[in-house]
């Protein structure tokens, strides 16, 4: 697939969006004239102690979109055992396909090129509620997470809330 | 600064005139002198999904497995969407599928865009849609055949 068909493709989904928006965050493009780079703004999700954000995350996408996942990083300070400190996200799903002897280990989890911005940030909200202690992007937030989940993780996940309120 | 108001030189004389030349006479080939020599863009391959290199700098390890991706390719079933499905979309591309579109069927029955498929294919191989290897689906396939 061509560049063209890639912005193509991303447009689409971009119309599709705006016409049918997702409950649970809100997409549009960092720049309207570059479909590449997309911002979006994740509603922290309800019952975790993300409830009541507003995190904003930037995605850029590759030429080869739909062949390729595109990157994604927090704009909005979060605290997450999945998110580097610099806010770069880190699941699976936006792991190409690993090399391995049969090219299609755990599969499932990888990239695959019918994801949708929509289905990416379904994803990151589930990460979110639900994270995935096996690697960790932010050992620190991590290590809260597991060891003191009522207290210091959630006193610096509340922390990032508030300052994810004002800054909208 | 004041370059830019410059008074045109023999130099931009020149340019101008080999401008005109191309676009006057729509034939711009004889100012051109001979065509450069026949150089064919090498093909770029993934030996794994996220390098890319062009042909030319493969291992032998490489290119075997990559030859062998492309035979096992080859032999999935592909045709031309004939419309007997309506209203079908390439989930990869997310457009319907137009009469005369080259397709690919993959032997979990998925049918997706030849180009689209075989792209993915290259990377990984495995159907996008329910994640079955196409491998291991094809020895299934020959075996129950």
């Amino acid at each position: 697939m061509s560049e063209a068909q890639a912005a193509l493709l991303l447009r689409k989904q971009l119309g599709d969006l705006s016409k049918s928006p997702v409950e649970g965050f809100s997409a549009g493009l960092i720049d309207d004239c570059d479909v590449f780079k997309w911002e979006v703004l994740i509603i922290g999700p309800a019952d975790t102690f993300f409830e009541g954000g507003f995190f904003k995350a930037h995605l850029y996408f590759p030429k080869e979109y739909p062949q390729k996942p595109p990157k994604m990083k927090f704009i909005s300070e979060i605290w997450h055992p999945n998110v580097e400190k610099n806010g770069e996200v880190c699941i699976s799903i936006l792991h190409e396909p690993g090399e391995d002897k049969y090219g299609y280990e755990s599969a499932s989890e990888r990239w695959l090129p019918i994801h949708t911005v929509e289905s990416i940030i379904m994803s990151v909200i589930s990460m979110l509620a639900d994270p995935n202690d096996e690697s960790p992007a932010n050992v620190d937030a991590a290590k809260d997470w597991r060891e003191d989940y009522n207290g210091e993780f959630k006193k610096k996940v509340r922390r990032c809330v508030r300052k994810s309120q004002e800054s909208v | 600064m004041g370059n830019c108001l410059k008074t045109p030189t023999a130099d931009d004389i020149s340019l101008l005139h080999e401008g005109r030349a191309g676009s006057e006479t729509g034939d711009s080939s004889e100012n051109l002198g001979p065509p450069p020599p026949y150089q064919e863009e090498a093909p770029i391959y993934h030996p794994t999904p996220n390098t890319a290199r062009p042909v030319t700098q493969l291992t032998e390890d490489e290119q075997i497995r990559i030859a062998q991706r492309l035979g096992l390719i080859q032999h999935l079933p592909s045709g031309v969407y004939d419309g007997s499905k309506k209203g079908r979309e390439c989930v990869i591309c997310m457009n319907d599928f137009v009469i005369g579109d080259p397709i690919r069927l993959l032997p979990c029955c998925h049918i997706y865009h030849k180009d689209c498929i075989d792209d993915w294919l290259m990377r990984s191989f495995t159907c996008p849609s329910c994640m079955e290897p196409v491998d291991a689906a094809l020895l299934t396939t020959y075996q129950t055949n």
